[in-house]
């Protein structure tokens, strides 16, 4: 891959209007997100971050603007993207083993009426090492934790080898292990040319894996590199005015 | 004189078969937490077999075809805004036994044929019954293989099905209408009311033994079969309700199970205690 390919838009956000039938949830969101790197999705709880992520699915339609994912609209995009969903919204008794859920990533590229190849097995298997949980592999989905979970939910992710991979709030009630199994799962990705969206309340987590920040309260508060967007005041803004503190390079939301 | 003239060997095959089309049918309907909706779609088919029995076509067409008018509704309210399928299932299938009874009783002389329906009777299927039995187990069975990992990944995760552009409608309403056609076969050797326990009792039994997959279906299927052969040959010996039979047997199975797996899981909290010690990495501040 050259350089010029690397640099490529993955994402385009174009006066990006969202709505779930009338109701407007995002309005006039601009930006733009390259190959290689990740913005965090930064705002208060219904803010619209994770309408924001089903949009660039092609799951909530863009009612204005538009949103272009690798160069093609959303719904053309899908064979390319991944989404991690948050693990907790996943049946925790459902009969599956965790590999059994990685290899639901190599679903669509397996195909209709097919079954996987030893080489969608070796991707499985690998995606699964580079999250560290190649030891769980026969356990049951909902035996893991709940970081645990959403790191096989990475797995299945990176088994689909994305070039823009999507993850709702991943590191909620996420331990210290899990939060580094999936950072460094996440820059790995990037390193190989993905581009990530991630959406969180961790501001730490903007600064520490993000190249740039968009900051979203149902309108856009700031979209550009993380050092520029994330200050108190344009926080101030996109929180609606709630405490903020500042402690070193680290900037902490009260919530009240 | 063939084989298959003997009622207790039609009786035989056709348990077998509806065993293992409920045992592998069921493990679907556990997961995807379904029973609720194969015990309402028997009394939802009903309206199916009051038209049948005024046109004087096969009731069990009838009912089938009207169960996938029932699944067609239950797929489509189930998509409105803040409604799911037990909502769906309750209204589609409550207005459609509403339906039958309104028709029922607009119209005389229909009790014989509806006491067959709901009670059925293993014992007297005939020869092509059990052919359409036969192909309908086929079908299904060639059907969930084909399309087994797109259904896993519509039940374990409905909107990372959708986001990798799976059609999750048509998804759900194939598993609806595989149910569906599950619950027609079946009706006639166990009746409306006690064809759920074919389709639930084999397959929850069988989550009680293993968590894996793969193991599900066929240990579903074993308990399915013999439950179901257990049912005929008690009815046979000592001339009870072969549905009955068929019933109870699937419900001491899960009792059973469900015993063992208690007694197991003691022993093992009992073996646990000591290993279960962990030593913190790092002391609380
Ligand atoms: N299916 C839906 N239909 C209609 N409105 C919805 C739907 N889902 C979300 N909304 C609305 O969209 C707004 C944004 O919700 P969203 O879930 O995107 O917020 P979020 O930023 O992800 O919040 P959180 O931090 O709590 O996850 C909310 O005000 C919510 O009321
Ligand atoms: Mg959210």
């Amino acid at each position: 891959m050259t350089q010029q390919q690397d640099r490529t838009a993955a994402l385009v956000l174009e006066q990006a209007s969202v709505a779930y039938g009338h109701v407007p949830v995002l309005e006039e969101l601009h930006g733009t997100v390259r190959s290689g790197e990740a913005v965090a999705l930064i705002g208060p709880n219904g803010a619209g971050k994770s309408t924001l992520i089903k949009a660039i699915l092609g799951l909530v339609p863009t009612v204005r603007g538009r949103i272009e994912v690798l160069g093609v609209t959303p719904a053309q995009a899908r064979r390319d993207v991944a989404y991690v969903p948050q693990a907790d919204t996943l049946d925790p008794d459902f009969p599956v083993s965790v590999e059994q859920v990685v290899m639901m990533g190599r679903y669509r590229k397996i195909g209709w009426l097919r079954r996987p190849s030893a080489a969608d097995r070796a991707l499985a298997a690998e995606a699964l090492e580079r999250v560290g949980l190649s030891d769980r592999a026969k356990n049951r989905f909902g035996t893991l934790s709940g970081g645990q979970r959403q790191r096989v939910l990475l797995a299945r992710a990176i088994a689909a080898q994305p070039r823009l991979l999507l993850l709702d709030e991943p590191f909620n009630g996420v331990d210290a292990v899990s939060q580094h199994a999936l950072l460094e799962a996440i820059a790995l990705l990037k390193q190989q040319g993905a581009a990530v969206v991630v959406s969180t309340h961790d501001l730490a987590i903007a600064h520490l894996a993000c190249d740039e920040v968009c900051l979203l309260n149902r309108h856009q508060f700031g979209f550009g590199p993380t050092d520029e967007v994330l200050t108190p005041e344009r926080l101030r803004a996109t929180y609606g005015g709630h405490a903020l503190e500042l402690r070193g390079d680290r900037v902490i939301v009260t919530q009240t | 004189m063939t084989w298959l003239d003997s009622t207790v060997h039609r009786a035989m095959i056709e348990a077998a078969l509806v065993g293992v089309l409920g045992g592998v049918v069921g493990v679907f309907v556990i997961a995807r937490r379904l029973p609720f909706f194969t015990m309402a779609l028997t009394h939802g088919t009903f309206p199916g077999i009051v038209v049948a029995a005024l046109l004087g076509v096969d009731l069990y067409l009838g009912g089938g075809v009207f169960g996938l008018l029932v699944v067609l509704a239950v797929v489509v309210f189930s998509r409105a805004r803040g409604q799911d399928f037990t909502a769906a299932t309750g209204i589609a299938l409550s207005g459609g036994f509403a339906l039958g009874v309104v028709l029922v009783s607009a119209q005389d002389g229909f009790s014989k044929d509806l006491t067959a329906y709901t009670v059925g009777d293993v014992l007297a299927v005939s020869t092509s019954d059990l052919v359409i039995t036969a192909v309908v187990a086929v079908v299904v069975l060639v059907v969930m293989a084909a399309l087994g990992k797109e259904l896993l990944l519509v039940a374990f995760d409905r909107e990372g099905a959708a986001a990798v552009g799976l059609p999750t409608a048509v998804l759900d309403f194939a598993l609806l209408a595989i149910i569906e056609v599950t619950v027609v076969a079946t009706v006639p050797a166990l009746g409306a009311i006690l064809t759920v326990a074919l389709l639930v009792g084999p397959a929850a039994t069988a989550r009680l033994i293993t968590d894996r997959l793969a193991l599900l279906f066929p240990i579903a299927a074993a308990v399915g079969v013999s439950c179901a052969l257990a049912g005929v040959w008690v009815s046979t010996q000592w001339n009870i309700a072969a549905g009955a039979s068929i019933a109870l047997f699937c419900g001491s199975a899960f009792g059973a199970a469900f015993v063992a797996s208690v007694v197991r899981g003691r022993l093992r909290s009992t073996v646990d205690v000591p290993v279960a010690v962990t030593v913190p990495e790092e002391a609380p501040a």
